[in-house]
């Protein structure tokens, strides 16, 4: 029962590395940061597009949102059309597992402000302006705009790194002077002129542009092509941002990233769903949905049979229960009391688990975003895999592992 | 109609659940749990919307 631990390195210049050909994180295996000479020499010159031509090539590779909710960046261009939109870079990645989106603005930037001033251009916005809660990222960002002649339209922000601040809407509210928090009603980014989308999907649709669709379509699945970033940590030996073609099965990363003997994974972030370490698994949006799970913020933990997986359970409900933004009721006391099960469950309680999924029923669906649900769905998922060990707990006063902590909260750079 | 409530407004305390005891009961915690959100327009769920002191309730046509 050795592995290799490796925790999710805290400097987010972490490793990168791919499987298959590199695309998004093509160079960084040669260079620290692409300057604009290193991106011209990697990437090639960024071919003209018109908004036609743009929303040609979305609708043929169907690319998605790579923040979380998973929605096609056609569909955010067709509602501003004729609008001047503000282009926002979300690159706040409040997920506190993840660092591609940092990586991506701190090692190549210019494919981020390709891809965000590509779509500036063909809606005829003024501005592009880059949200990042990191001073690294935010002079990154600077140092490239100002070494390409378009940089000028180039604002920089730095906004606060909370869970739920980093939420689309919240962050829009944020950009114009208000707070950092999801409005009550339901609105969205483009109902504000504004067309806002994570680092990640700037950076590929910058890929998307130079490759056109049929090239774009070598690598993927059929109905998903293309490549995705995950972050993978925990019981890894070689954590990361990693590249791999949409579709690949989990236990091709699983062997990549040098996981010893993984039996549980979490996957999509703490908005995401515990899975068995099942090989089979396609990772890709159709894939983790069949597996009852969700892509989501690209992110991919592995959990082995050093640590306690009840009490990293334990450990992340207490920090999503402390990310509330306590704005809206079941939200505000639902999560607070799901942490408080899940703890009990720890320690013993008979009957824990059963409160738990009570609770976690009684906060779906019920605030201004989706923390609850997220929040909800990720523990439901644990608590429907982790039966022998509330067993363990509840007969046996525990499993006798350690907590190591595999699962990273806070502490984020 | 479609009942929605703003839960950033909400303060859980309870009139909307009192005005229609068959359609909103209340969680453990005091706040409104709808029983289906599709509703007739009729005059006592207008009444509800526009008694809730926190201005969380709205009716949408759809
Ligand atoms: S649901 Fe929770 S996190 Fe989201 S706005 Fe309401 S209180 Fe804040
Ligand atoms: S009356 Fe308004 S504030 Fe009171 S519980 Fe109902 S919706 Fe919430």
């Amino acid at each position: 029962m050795t592995t290799t631990m490796g925790r999710l390195a805290a400097d987010p210049a972490s490793a990168t590395w791919t499987i298959g050909a590199a695309r998004v994180l093509a160079g960084l295996d040669r260079n620290a940061v692409l300057d604009a000479r290193t991106h011209l020499d990697t990437h090639g010159p960024l071919p003209a597009a018109d908004l036609g031509r743009l929303l040609g090539l979305l609708d043929a590779s169907g690319l998605t949102g790579r923040g979380g909710a998973g929605f096609p960046l056609a569909a955010k261009l067709r509602a501003l059309r004729g609008q001047r939109p503000t282009v926002v870079v979300n690159g706040s990645e409040s997920e506190p597992a993840s660092v591609k989106d940092r990586v991506l603005l701190r090692r190549t930037p210019h494919l981020v402000l390709d891809g965000a001033l590509a779509v500036a251009v063909a809606l005829r916005g003024r501005r592009v302006t880059v949200a990042v809660h990191d001073a690294a990222a935010a002079a990154a960002v600077r140092t490239a705009a100002a070494q390409r002649p378009d940089g000028n339209r180039v604002r920089v922000e730095l906004v606060s790194g909370g869970f739920v601040a980093g939420e689309a809407r919240a962050l829009v509210r944020a950009l114009d002077g208000g707070p950092a928090l999801p409005p009550g009603r339901r609105e969205h980014a483009t109902d504000h002129g504004v067309l806002l989308a994570n680092a990640e999907t700037f950076a590929q649709l910058a890929v998307l542009i130079r490759l056109g669709r049929h090239r774009f379509a070598d690598t993927g699945t059929r109905t998903e092509p293309g490549t995705t970033l995950l972050t993978v940590g925990g019981a890894v030996g070689r954590p990361g941002v990693v590249e791999l073609p949409l579709g690949t099965p989990l236990g091709i990363v699983l062997a990549a990233a040098q996981a010893g003997q993984p039996r549980l994974v979490v996957a999509g972030g703490y908005h995401g769903s515990w899975h068995p370490a099942v090989p089979a698994i396609e990772l890709s949006r159709s894939g983790l949905a069949a597996a009852g799970g969700t892509l989501g913020a690209g992110v991919l933990l592995v959990l082995d049979d050093s640590t306690c997986a009840l009490g990293e359970l334990a450990r992340v409900t207490a920090w999503l229960a402390a990310e509330s933004a306590g704005q809206c009721g079941p939200c505000r006391f639902g999560l607070p009391a799901l942490a408080r099960d899940v703890q009990a469950l720890c320690q013993g309680h008979p009957g824990a688990a059963e409160i738990a999924l009570r609770h976690a029923r009684a906060v779906d669906g019920r605030g201004a975003c989706r923390h609850p649900d997220g929040t909800a769905r990720f523990v439901t998922s644990a608590l429907h895999l982790l039966q022998d060990e509330t067993y363990l707990h509840l007969h046996h006063g525990g499993c006798g592992r350690p907590v190591l902590g595999l699962l990273p909260i806070g502490g984020r750079p | 109609m479609t009942l929605e409530i703003d839960w950033t407004r909400c303060d859980g305390h309870g009139l909307c659940a009192a005005l229609l005891p068959d359609r909103i009961s209340r969680d453990e915690w005091g706040f409104p749990v709808l029983h289906g959100t599709k509703l007739p327009p009729d005059t006592a769920v207008r009444r509800a919307v526009a008694a809730c002191p926190a201005l969380a309730l709205r009716l949408t046509r759809t």
